[in-house]
């Protein structure tokens, strides 16, 4: 399991700036990142290789800052990449709630970022179906 | 009740009921007479038709006309001064935010009754001569500074004149000079707890036993709050620049209302439309006569405060009447789609939610022809987990139940922690951006 950052920020110009610019200050590589709006509101989720550092760096500028836990799911970088997983899943009559992916290394490895009702279950599918569970992404 | 606080106020807090009303109708007999030789009340009582010296006992306080903030800005600079300059030490102003201001005036005996009555207050709270007192908010003309210095002083507290401000030599200073009785605004408290809990700190570690809020209008939860946060016993405040300043009506260690200073002032609850007494325990404004002033008597001067007495003896065994924490300001009253609101109403109803930060801002505009109050909330820091559910759950209860308040749909909006304006004065919650 792994931690993704998740940020609080009212909805208005320069919040992405903001944060993007804190965390570039701290020298920390931004994998991913995804909004979800609620209007007047959102939460920013940021998939890092050092959520530890972001949060800290976050929170030092007084910021609402949660982690959630999500599964990283090590893939190759290629048309069809995805299938094996999303197969297994389904197999395994797991639900996902919410997902994305990033390349980690262009036609070589990308990650998939899982969330659900269920991650034990979903990350030992997705080993069953020999793909690796990541720890880290470094 | 500690043996300081009975001796210096053994003089009038234990007085019967008929004994204060005798020592009452003499003040006020004095004061009037007093009050004739300003320029403004002698011109005022002959216009009324009234002979000071028809004023003999406290009942006839109905007798004599009322006194408005704005009598005060026309009096201004000095119309209202009773004595020869040169018995003038000292005046203050109160904090007027559009035009002329009021100008209070104190004699000798005058500033000596005040810390009187401050200091017979932080002995009713339970401070002592081996208290270290922490004075945090501004001095000069505003009169909490000074008033509550005095009386301090007057107590024999260890005094330090911190001021207003600089947060960090604030917490140094309590921390260096193990401070046990602190004097601020309420949000100042909470800013300063929210910066410590912030760096990891706990306020608790303060050691803090007592602390006087006042100088700007908080609920009960407020208080609980900021009790739970520090670990002191909070004390409510009343006094106002008109009448003196800080030290009207304090709360004893039962802190169940605020025993006003009877042999200082006379009060009257009456009806802010008709201007009749309310009937006994019914929320009215507050109208009070100035007993024992001698610069600048002030007869039923109109606080607008509104309040209500509480009942009953009080378990301390003082007699003085007491008044239950002030319930809004009679003209900060909203108006909103015809529905009366204090904002006290809504901070009552913040004050419930843990997720929230102590800052708020009411934001009144139009839309379609219809008043829309949006109130604008802190997420408190530590809360948040990152769930969009949780937020929508925590806004959506949060807007049911000041629906359920003021009557009518309200909108919320969700700030960052620490986003909204903090005030070291007077904290101003209302935006009125309503058109016509």
């Amino acid at each position: 399991m792994y931690n993704e950052v998740s940020i609080f920020v009212e909805n208005r110009p320069g919040q992405l700036s903001k944060i993007s610019e804190l965390l570039g200050n701290a020298g920390i590589d931004i994998l991913a990142i995804d909004v979800a709006d609620e209007g007047q509101f959102g939460i920013i989720k940021i998939l890092t290789a050092e959520p530890d550092k972001a949060k800290d760096v976050l929170s030092a500028a007084n910021m609402a800052v949660a982690f959630n836990k999500v599964a990283c799911i090590d893939l190759e970088d290629r048309p069809g990449g995805l299938v094996k997983l999303t197969k297994a899943l389904e197999s395994a009559k797991l639900n996902i709630t919410d997902a994305y992916g990033c390349i980690l290394e262009r036609g070589k490895r990308a990650v998939f970022v899982v969330k659900g009702d269920n991650l034990d279950a979903i990350e030992a599918a997705a080993a069953k179906a020999g793909l690796r569970v990541l720890e880290g992404l470094e | 009740m500690n043996e300081l606080a009975d001796r210096i106020g053994a003089r009038f807090e234990r007085m019967s009921q008929d004994e204060l009303a005798g020592f009452q109708s003499k003040a006020l007999t004095r004061t009037v007479a007093q009050a004739a030789k300003s320029p403004y009340y002698s011109a005022k009582f002959k216009e009324m038709g009234i002979e000071p010296t028809d004023i003999r006992s406290r009942e006839d306080v109905s007798k004599l006309p009322f006194t408005t903030k704005n009598d005060l800005r026309l009096s201004y600079p000095a119309k209202m001064l009773t004595v020869d300059p040169k018995d003038v030490i000292r005046m203050h102003t109160s904090s007027g935010t559009t035009g002329k201001p009021v100008a209070i005036f104190y004699t000798r005996e005058d500033i000596d009754c005040w810390a009187e009555f401050m200091s017979r207050s932080l002995a009713m709270a339970g401070a002592t001569e081996k208290d270290v007192f922490q004075n945090m908010t501004g001095y000069g003309l505003f009169t909490g500074g000074l008033g509550l210095h005095f009386g301090a002083e007057r107590l024999g507290m260890w005094v330090i004149p911190a001021g207003g401000g600089n947060t960090a030599r604030q917490i140094m200073l309590i921390r260096d000079f193990h401070v046990t009785v602190i004097h601020a605004t309420p949000s100042y408290a909470m800013h300063v707890a929210e910066r410590m809990l912030q760096e990891g700190d706990d306020p608790k570690s303060l050691g803090i036993r007592i602390a006087v809020l006042g100088a700007e209008p908080y609920t009960e939860e407020m208080r609980l709050k900021l009790q739970d946060l520090y670990g002191f016993k909070a004390f409510n405040s009343y006094g106002l620049t008109e009448m003196n300043g800080p030290g009207v009506a304090f709360e004893c260690s039962y802190q169940n209302g605020m025993h006003i200073w009877e042999d200082g002032y006379l009060a009257e609850i009456v009806n802010p439309e008709t201007l009749q007494p309310v009937k006994d325990g019914e929320v009215g404004e507050l109208v009070l006569t100035t007993l024992r002033r001698t610069a600048m008597p002030l007869i039923r001067y109109r606080t607008r405060d509104l309040t209500r007495v509480i009942k009953g003896s009080c378990a301390c065994g003082r007699s003085h009447m007491r008044l239950s924490r002030m319930i809004g300001r009679s003209d900060d009253m909203l108006i909103i789609r015809g529905v009366n609101v204090f904002p006290s109403q809504i901070e009552e109803v913040i004050m419930r939610h843990k997720w929230l930060g102590g800052n708020y801002i009411i934001q009144l505009t139009t839309a379609k022809a219809l008043d829309q109050m949006t109130v604008k909330v802190e997420l408190a820091k530590d809360i948040f987990d990152g769930s969009m559910e949780a937020l929508k759950k925590f806004r959506a209860e949060l807007q049911r139940q000041l629906k359920e308040q003021v009557g009518f749909t309200v909108n919320v909006e969700m700030a960052e922690p620490g986003s909204l304006p903090v005030s070291e004065g007077k904290a101003k919650r209302v935006i009125d951006e309503r058109e016509g």
